[in-house]
């Protein structure tokens, strides 16, 4: 593996309901580290599917993926490796209604062994980054969907992962609050020269990553540098 | 925030369902626990009742002892003894006091003062299903068979009998009525108990009245046989039996022991069967709540699982809530029973008995709390623990 690349995919393959679906059909994809990446492309593409397999939340049947130095196509429990490297932000925001904004944000720290004090100070140092100080004891119910998404980014953020996997991450969201949400993710991938991979539907969503990739069918079409980004 | 913290959080985030599961569980403990009490109480009081009477244990023809073709001891067929060993029997180093009984049993039916007998030439032991103890026993020598009269007084000759509570209100009888046993009649001068409901079903005459009744003149069914101060009554009925080897069998039972013994079985076994019926009502009650749970919360697993979290740290937090609800229903459910049970005994429905807690109780209903927790937890749990994250994601 190149020690520049953080994703090295070789002709991965996927297929669903014994083979008759073919989500991935032989991806191959480099990524650098701190380097930001769109995936675009129309619904059943095969894009959430990439994201997924990156994240380690699904296996490939074929092919080679390797992530932050992790053979993901080895049969094990990889929680670990999504705890350490991978901080998920999903369209849907996907709080625990009950916790409050402070305790959403500390739940992938309990599989930690950080001392709670710790956890707690980690946490609030997060929120305050995306604005969120004054909004610690709230619970997700009474916050506006653009404060939920950013809740959602600072959970992804709190343990500090080398990927942030956002899929459709403005999806639900007004053109106005889209924008904010998306100037505070690449904002957090430069200061924190963190990987950010993004599935949208949205093509000047997908303009303002380093490198645009539109998948059909579950292969990839077409790469583009984007001169905005 | 700690782990526990968000298990806590978890119980009373849907307080509907939190409850129900609290019920479920509670259901299965109260149970037990309220049955316990009851039955607990009844057992005591019951061996104590056969085992604190004046008399230590009975002797009996050894052939009945052997399993003969009667009931009990001393009932129907059974072989008898001569009145003669009664009196050697008081000689026995050790006797205090040995005194004669003679027992048979007579279907009276519920029609007043006639006998109903039948098959048998003396009207005694006939019809199994409607039978009447009768009990041949010197008047000064009732306290041997914990006979205690409550209503009336003795009887003092031949035509009197005293009565069992439990026959005088099957029979319908009173102090003053008058009944028939084969063909003659007598007067009854008192109610009896014997804090055993099952020998409170008799009638209890002098002995030479029911003696003369049988035609069993000079012969007893058993012999009641109290030790004296400082003797050790198992020893004692181990020298008379070898004393009479071929003749005499003790029982350190009285003869309606068995029985009794049968009948606590049955009200255990009852109490029991009535308790695992709710056990496992509660423990359906369990497990369709906590699935509810998880089902409600599938999105939410395959965010946790997502985030980093393992299977097991899924699988404890869903048993950690099935627990922490176990532990609010183990006080409900202790509440309940003691609640429940305090009211019927305000109706006189549990007459006689006194409910007591013991700690042995209490461990009872705290393992069938914690039972139905895990039992009910377990399943759902492991559900979820196997959850694939982007199935789970993917759930609306």
């Amino acid at each position: 593996m190149n020690n520049e690349n953080i994703i090295e995919i070789k002709d991965l393959k996927k297929t669903y309901e014994n083979g008759v679906i073919k989500a991935l059909d032989g991806i191959n994809l480099e990524v650098k580290k701190g380097e930001s990446i769109s995936i675009i492309g129309p619904s059943g593409s095969g894009k959430s599917t990439l994201l997924n397999m990156i994240g380690a939340l699904d296996q490939a049947d074929e092919g080679h993926i390797t992530v932050a130095g992790k053979d993901l196509m080895e049969k094990e429990d990889l929680s670990k490796f999504r705890l350490n490297e991978i901080g998920f932000v999903f369209q849907l925001h996907n709080l625990i209604p009950n916790l409050t904004v402070l305790e959403n944000v500390q739940t992938p720290l309990i599989e930690t062994d950080i001392p709670d004090k710790k956890m707690e100070e980690r946490a609030l140092e997060i929120l305050k980054s995306v604005n969120l100080s004054d909004k610690i004891n709230q619970k997700p119910t009474k916050l506006s969907g653009g404060e939920r998404q950013r809740v959602a980014i600072a959970r992804a953020l709190v343990n500090h992962p080398s990927i942030i996997l956002a899929d459709e991450p403005t999806g639900a969201l007004d053109s106005k609050t889209s924008d904010i949400i998306l100037e505070l993710l690449l904002d957090i991938h430069k200061k924190e020269n963190v990987t950010l991979i993004m599935v949208t539907h949205e093509h000047n969503v997908a303009a303002r990553a380093h490198r645009s990739i539109y998948v059909l069918d579950g292969k990839i079409k077409e790469e583009n540098i984007n001169s905005t980004s | 925030m700690k782990f526990r913290s968000l298990i806590l959080k978890n119980i009373f985030r849907n307080k509907s369902r939190s409850i129900l599961a609290v019920i479920g569980i509670a259901i299965g403990v109260a149970a037990v626990v309220g049955l316990g009490l009851i039955t607990d109480d009844l057992t005591q009081s019951t061996e104590s009742a056969l085992t604190a009477g004046a008399a230590d244990f009975s002797v009996i023809n050894s052939t009945n002892s052997q399993g003969g073709s009667g009931g009990g001891p001393g009932f129907g067929n059974d072989q008898l003894i001569s009145q003669s060993a009664v009196a050697q029997i008081s000689q026995v180093k050790g006797v205090s006091t040995a005194v004669g009984e003679l027992r048979t049993s007579s279907n009276l039916g519920n029609s007043t003062n006639s006998s109903t007998n039948s098959s048998s030439s003396t009207g005694f032991g006939a019809d199994f299903r409607s039978m009447t103890d009768i009990i041949g026993i010197d008047s000064s020598d009732l306290s041997m068979d914990d006979i205690a009269v409550t209503n009336g007084t003795a009887f003092s000759n031949a035509n009197q009998v005293i009565i069992g509570q439990t026959a005088a209100q099957r029979l319908n009888k009173t102090v003053g009525s008058t009944i028939t046993i084969s063909n003659k009649t007598f007067t009854v001068t008192g109610i009896y108990e014997t804090g055993n409901f099952m020998d409170d079903r008799g009638i209890v005459m002098s002995l030479s009245a029911l003696q003369n009744l049988t035609g069993d003149t000079g012969q007893v069914s058993l012999i009641l046989v109290k030790a004296s101060n400082g003797t050790d009554p198992t020893a004692l009925a181990s020298t008379i039996q070898q004393n009479y080897p071929n003749d005499l069998s003790t029982s350190t039972s009285l003869s309606g022991n068995n029985r009794m013994q049968n009948g606590l079985q049955v009200i255990s076994s009852g109490a029991w069967a009535v308790s695992l019926l709710a056990i496992l009502i509660g423990g359906i009650i369990v497990i369709v709540t906590m699935m509810k749970a998880v089902s409600e919360r599938t999105r939410e697993i395959g965010v946790l699982r997502a985030i980093g979290w393992t299977q097991r740290r899924i699988l404890g937090m869903i048993i950690g809530e099935a627990l922490v609800l176990s532990l609010i229903a183990i006080v409900v459910g202790l509440l309940l029973a003691v609640g429940i049970v305090e009211i019927i005994s305000l109706t006189h429905l549990l007459r006689g008995i006194n409910p007591s807690f013991s700690l042995l109780l209490i461990l009872k209903g705290i393992g069938v709390a914690l039972f139905l927790g895990i039992i009910g937890g377990i399943y759902p749990a492991y559900r979820a623990s196997r959850l694939s994250p982007t199935e789970a994601l993917r759930y609306e």
